[in-house]
């Protein structure tokens, strides 16, 4: 089945009509003693999870809100509360 | 030394326009040849359009009219529709009659010129649309008329059903005018086989004017 992904303007929507824009990995961290390494694992690095993972995705054909959602990667589907399928 | 201002639309048919007219330098084509009982596709891109912004939508009334509450709601009256499209962001469009008044303290951007403005009007529409879009104009949870921000003929566009009954209807798009040929190429292919034609700004005006009744 083809994925489909919940835009919080538009609903449920065709994944074609997104872009997918990486992992969610919290927030940006503290410049303060902020060393090259810990940058370069922020920007860089990612967890590739096999199930349920935080993601960012960019509504782009539409009205093109950047916004987070769960997928399961295993088999490519949004997850509506990461609990109850894991 | 006299400077001449031309205000051209994105997109032209190849019919022959039977009546035209200059007006705010567009030439506005009102009728064309052999226009037949519909469907039709009528390019609007010389009517005036705005992008309103502001951080607090409620309290903004452009032309007097309140602002819908939720995104992909629409109001249309006076012939002017607004389109709630986000939190903060609304999109206004003149569709007949006078040109409205908009807010001073809102952020508002003209957008005539920066977009195509095509209505798909009359018997089969949602036919052709099938052929172009996987959005869902019937959808029944929806009341006319609404908004949908997605691909048409895999272009970015806001589209408007404005009125949908058994067999007939009539939406609107909007898209950026650097699609406006390819966009006229691929709607007047897919709306061959059910007997799509240009037709002028009479045409529309006479089925808004209808539909406001």
């Amino acid at each position: 089945m083809a994925l489909t992904l919940t835009c919080p303007v538009c609903g449920k929507r065709n994944g074609y009509e997104f872009r997918y824009g990486g992992e969610e990995k919290g927030p940006r961290p503290d410049e303060a003693d902020l060393t090259p390494q810990a940058w370069c694992e922020y920007v860089h690095m990612n967890k590739c999870v096999a199930g349920i993972q935080k993601e960012w995705w960019c509504h782009k054909d539409g009205c093109g809100v950047w916004f987070t959602t769960h997928r399961n990667t295993t088999c490519n589907l949004e997850v509506d509360t990461p609990e109850a399928q894991s | 030394m006299t400077v001449e201002i031309k205000r051209r639309s994105p997109l032209t048919f190849s019919e022959t326009p039977l009546k035209t007219e200059v007006r705010d330098y567009w030439t506005v084509v009102q009728e064309y040849e052999a226009e037949n009982d519909g469907p039709w596709v009528i390019d609007l891109s010389h009517r005036s359009r705005w992008d309103l912004q502001d951080s607090d939508l409620a309290n903004v009334q452009p032309a007097g009219a309140l602002i819908p509450d939720a995104p992909g709601h629409c109001a249309f009256d006076n012939g002017v529709l607004i389109n709630r499209m986000n939190r903060t962001q609304a999109s206004i469009w003149h569709l007949a009659g006078a040109p409205p008044e908009l807010p001073a303290d809102a952020a508002c951007t003209e957008t005539t010129d920066a977009t195509l403005f095509l209505a798909l009007i009359g018997r089969n529409i949602f036919a052709i649309a099938e052929k172009l879009t996987a959005l869902d104009f019937k959808d029944p949870a929806k009341t006319v008329p609404f908004l949908y921000q997605g691909p048409f003929s895999h272009v970015p566009c806001q589209i408007v059903t404005l009125e949908r009954t058994t067999g007939s209807g009539g939406i609107l798009l909007t898209c950026s005018r650097g699609y406006g040929r390819d966009m006229g190429h691929a709607i007047l292919a897919a709306g061959d086989e059910f007997g799509l034609r240009p037709a002028g700004e009479n045409t529309f005006l006479r089925w808004i004017e209808a539909l406001s009744a």
